[in-house]
C-alpha cells in the first residue's frame, strides 16, 4: 500500500498545532534551554498518540515509520516550535536495547523510555578519558549478584535531572584497552552516587560531574556481554552522531536568526552594518539544504542496514559547523543589546535576546561532545588516505 | 621558543606589577572584598599632578589593564580611571580640580553612567531646562555597576548639543534592573524619567563637553584593545600550557599536528593584534589627525581575533573549555565579550563604510564621514 506523505505532513501538523502545549511551543520559539520539564511532557503526549518512538521498531513500540516520514515528523515538529526528541533515552540506549538488550531487559526499560518515566545521562568521558575514551578508569568489580562501581565520570549533562545514567566501566583490565568494557545501567539514587554542577560559560546548568563510591548495581543491568561493551558504545556514537532532528532543527534555527537580523537592522537604522550577516546566512541556508540530503542518504543506509562509513562524521561535523555559524550570526546581531545584561540578577527580567548569547556559548561545545571534530576528521581522513 | 621571551608585556614596569599581582591574588574570585580600583590609587593616574594626581599617561593606565587582564580579573579601569578624569577635564577648572582632586584620593567614587556596548560619544540622555535647574530622560542600558558610585557622570543632549552632568548616586536613585553581563561583573540599567538636578550638576556644555565625550571614547577604544591583546596573550599562554600537559591515546595533545597548527594560527594571529596596538597608541602620542578612523579599524579587526582565538582556545581544552572554573575559558569569555564593549564591529563597520550600512550613521559627536574625532 502506498504511502499518502501529503496527507501524512497534514495529519501531523494538525497534532503538531493542537496538542503541544503553547508554553512549551513558546520555550523553543525563543530559543532558550529545553528542561526535562517541557521534553518529558511531550514525550508522555507523543507517546499517547503512539508516535513516542519514531526511530524504533514497531516490536520496540515504535512507528516503524519509513526514512521519509521521519524526516517529515522531524520537520514538522520543527516548523511548529515542538521540541525535539529527548536524545538520551530516545535516540541513544534506546536503541542500544533494542539491540542488545535481553527480552527482560527490553521489558524492563523501553516502555519507561516511551512514556517518560524513566530520564537518562550518559555516563562516557571521565577527567583524563575525552577523546581518548577506551582509556577510561572508571571501575566495576563482581561481588555476587552485584557489581561495585567507582570512579568518577565528567561532563554528565542532565545529570541532575536524571534517573538512569547508561554508563562505561572497566570490568576487567585486558592486553587492549577497548576490551574489558561494559555498559551498566545504574539508577541515579543508588547509594555512592554524588552529583556536582559545572559551571558553563551559557550560563545555563546542563554539565555536572558525578562521583561512584562503591555504588552496587544488579547485574541483570549489564547490557550486552561482560567486557563487550565497547561494541555497545560504538553503535551508541555511530546514532549519536545521527541524530534525525539535527538537521530540521538547524533549518528552525535558521529561520529564527534571520529574523533576528531582521529586526536588528531595522531597530539600528543605519548605525550598524549587516551586510556581512546576512552574506553569512546565505551560506547557511545553502549549507542547510546540502545537509538535508546528506541526512536522508544516511538515514536510508541506516535503516537498510548498508555500510554508512563517514556518513555519521560527515553529518556531525557539518551540523555542529552550521549550528556554531548560526549562532555566531546570533550573538553579531544581539551583542550589543544582550552581551552586558547576559543573566539576569536580583529581581530582573530576563532579556529575551541574551538567550542567543547563551545559544552561542552552548553551541561551541557542538563540536567538543560526542566526539570533537578533530576526531571526526581523523575518521573522514582515515578512510580517504588509510590509517 | 621561551615564554619569557615569546610573551614580553606590552606596558611594562611597576603598575603592571602590582596589577598583576592583585589580579593573580584574586582570580576566579567570586566577589572583590571592598574598592580595589581606588584603594590601589589606580584612579589617580590619569589626574594631573596639579589636582593630586599622578599626571600619566593612558600608557600607564594600559599597563594596569594588562596586568589585570593576564589573570583573567575583571575591574573598571577604563570607566572609572579613564573615562571619569577625561570627561571632569571639560568643567571650568574650579569645579574640574575640585572633583579630580575627590577621584585621586578616593574620597569620592565617581562612575560614567554610559551602556558599556556604546562609546562616550553616543549620548542616550536628553537634558531639558527647568525654571531652576535640568530635568533629564533616558534609559541608559548595560552600565558598568561593578563597583560602588557615589556620584554619576552623565553625558546628555542640551539644547541639541553634548552636556555633561554630574549627579550624586542617590539622587538617580536605583538601577532599573542589574544583570552578571558576559564575563562576569555587573552591570545595570537605568532609566531616568524627567530627573529634576540642580544648576550646578551641568558642569560642560558645548565644544569642552564635544571634546571630552572625544578623548574619552578614545581611551576608551585605546584600553579596551590593550585588555584584549593582554587577554590574548594570557590566552595562547594557557592553551600552550593545556597542550603540554593534557594527554589523550598516551601522548600529550601538543604532538598532534592540527593542534599545533591551530596553537601556531593563534600565536601568529596574536603577533599581529599586538603590532595593531602599538600602531594605535603610536598614533595617540602623535595625536593624529586619523586617530577615530584607526581606533575603529582596530576594534573591527581585532574582535575578528579575539573570537576565533577564543573559540580556537575553548575547542582546545575539550570538556574544560566550557567550564568557567577553567582561567582559559574565562580569558576566553573576556575575549568575546570585549567586542561589544565601545561599541561592536558592526557599529564601527558602519563608520568605516557608511555607504555600505544603507543608511546614515546616527550623529554622535565625532564626524562620521572620516570617523575622525578631531
Amino acid at each position: 500500500m502506498s504511502i499518502d506523505y501529503a496527507a501524512f505532513r497534514r495529519e501531523l501538523e494538525a497534532f503538531a498545532r493542537a496538542s503541544c502545549p503553547p508554553e512549551i511551543r513558546a520555550v523553543v520559539a525563543a530559543g532558550q534551554k529545553i528542561t526535562k520539564r517541557e521534553y518529558q511532557a511531550w514525550q508522555k503526549i507523543l507517546h499517547a498518540r503512539g508516535w513516542g518512538a519514531p526511530s524504533w521498531p514497531v516490536e520496540a513500540g515504535g512507528t516503524g515509520w519509513d526514512i521519509r516520514q521521519r524526516l517529515i515528523f522531524e520537520e514538522v515538529m520543527a516548523e511548529n516550535d515542538c521540541p525535539p526528541l529527548y536524545h538520551h533515552g530516545l535516540g541513544h540506549i534506546g536503541p542500544v536495547i533494542v539491540r542488545f538488550g535481553t527480552p527482560a531487559q527490553k521489558a524492563r526499560f523501553l516502555p519507561r523510555i516511551l512514556d517518560g518515566s524513566d530520564w537518562w545521562c550518559q555516563g562516557y568521558s571521565e577527567p583524563g578519558s575525552g577523546s581518548d575514551l577506551a582509556s577510561l578508569t572508571t571501575s566495576a568489580r563482581r561481588e555476587g549478584d552485584d557489581w561495585v562501581v567507582n570512579g568518577q565520570k565528567i561532563w554528565t549533562s542532565h545529570a541532575h535531572e536524571a534517573n538512569m545514567i547508561y554508563m562505561l566501566v572497566r570490568t576487567s583490565k585486558e592486553a587492549k584497552k577497548q576490551e574489558g568494557i561494559s555498559l551498566l545501567l545504574v539508577p541515579m539514587d543508588a547509594p555512592g552516587i554524588t552529583v556536582r554542577p559545572i559551571r558553563t560559560i551559557d550560563g545555563w546548568h546542563h554539565l555536572n560531574e558525578v562521583f561512584f563510591d562503591e555504588v552496587r548495581v544488579s547485574a541483570d543491568n549489564l547490557i550486552g556481554e561482560v567486557g563487550k561493551g565497547w561494541t555497545c558504545a560504538k553503535f551508541l556514537l555511530e546514532r549519536e552522531r545521527l541524530p534525525p532532528a539535527n538537521v530540521a532543527r538547524l533549518e528552525l534555527v535558521r529561520r529564527q536568526v534571520t529574523r533576528l537580523v531582521e529586526e536588528a537592522a531595522q531597530a539600528a537604522a543605519g548605525r550598524r552594518d549587516f551586510s556581512s550577516l546576512q552574506h553569512k546566512l546565505l551560506l547557511c541556508e545553502a549549507d542547510v539544504k546540502g545537509a538535508r540530503v546528506m541526512m536522508a542518504q544516511a538515514t536510508d543506509d541506516l535503516i537498510h542496514q548498508r555500510p554508512l562509513g563517514v556518513q555519521p562524521s560527515a553529518i556531525k561535523m557539518t551540523c555542529a559547523d552550521v549550528a556554531q555559524r548560526l549562532t555566531t550570526i546570533a550573538l553579531d546581531a544581539v551583542g550589543p543589546e544582550a552581551a552586558h545584561r547576559f543573566l539576569a540578577l536580583d529581581d530582573a527580567e530576563d532579556v529575551p535576546a541574551a538567550t542567543w548569547i547563551q545559544n552561542y556559548m552552548f553551541t561551541r561545545a557542538r563540536t567538543i561532545a560526542g566526539g570533537t571534530s578533530e576526531v571526526q576528521r581523523n575518521v573522514v581522513a582515515n578512510e580517504l588516505l588509510g590509517a | 621558543m621561551s615564554t619569557t621571551t615569546s610573551f614580553p608585556p606590552l606596558f611594562p614596569g611597576m603598575l603592571l606589577d602590582a596589577a598583576g599581582r592583585y589580579a593573580q591574588d584574586h582570580a576566579g574570585a567570586a566577589e572583590l572584598p571592598g574598592d580595589p580600583v581606588r584603594e590601589l590609587g589606580w584612579t589617580a593616574t590619569l589626574v594631573p599632578e596639579a589636582a593630586g594626581g599622578v599626571g600619566g599617561t593612558l600608557a600607564d593606565l594600559a599597563s594596569i589593564v594588562e596586568g589585570l587582564a593576564t589573570h583573567g580579573l575583571h575591574l573598571p579601569v577604563v570607566e572609572t580611571c579613564a573615562v571619569v578624569p577625561l570627561l571632569l577635564q571639560a568643567a571650568a577648572p574650579e569645579t574640574a580640580n575640585r572633583w579630580l582632586e575627590a577621584v585621586a584620593e578616593g574620597s569620592a567614587q565617581l562612575a560614567p553612567l554610559c551602556a558599556l556596548a556604546a562609546t562616550p560619544d553616543e549620548i542616550a540622555v536628553d537634558a531639558t531646562h527647568l525654571d531652576i535647574g535640568f530635568e533629564l530622560s533616558g534609559r541608559v542600558q548595560g552600565v558598568d555597576a561593578s563597583l560602588p558610585a557615589t556620584h554619576w557622570l552623565v553625558p546628555a543632549t542640551l539644547d541639541g548639543e553634548a552636556a555633561i552632568f554630574l549627579v550624586d548616586a542617590e539622587r538617580i536613585g536605583a538601577p532599573a534592573a542589574t544583570y552578571r553581563t558576559m564575563e562576569g561583573p555587573r552591570g545595570a540599567d537605568f532609566a531616568l524619567d524627567g530627573l529634576a538636578v540642580p544648576e550646578a550638576a551641568c558642569i560642560a556644555r558645548g565644544e569642552p563637553a564635544r571634546t571630552a565625550l572625544a578623548a574619552a571614547t578614545d581611551a576608551a577604544l585605546l584600553l579596551t584593545a590593550a585588555d584584549t591583546v593582554a587577554a590574548l596573550a594570557a590566552l595562547v599562554q594557557q592553551t600552550v600550557a593545556h597542550l603540554k600537559e593534557r594527554r589523550q591515546f598516551g601522548v600529550t595533545l601538543s604532538t598532534f599536528q592540527v593542534l599545533r597548527h591551530r596553537t601556531a594560527d593563534m600565536y601568529v594571529k596574536y603577533l599581529g593584534a599586538k603590532g595593531l596596538v602599538v600602531h594605535c597608541f603610536d598614533q595617540q602620542a602623535q595625536q593624529a589627525p586619523d586617530l577615530r578612523r584607526t581606533l575603529r579599524l582596530a576594534k573591527v579587526s581585532l574582535a575578528e581575533t579575539a573570537r576565533h582565538c577564543a573559540e580556537a582556545a575553548i575547542q582546545m581544552h575539550g570538556g574544560m573549555g566550557v567550564s568557567e572554573e577553567v582561567l582559559a575559558t574565562r580569558l576566553a569569555q573576556r575575549l568575546i565579550a570585549s567586542e561589544f564593549r565601545y561599541g561592536d564591529r558592526l557599529s564601527h563597520a558602519a563608520h568605516l563604510h557608511p555607504a555600505r550600512a544603507h543608511a546614515t550613521p546616527s550623529p554622535s559627536v565625532s564626524n562620521p564621514r572620516t570617523g575622525s574625532a578631531r
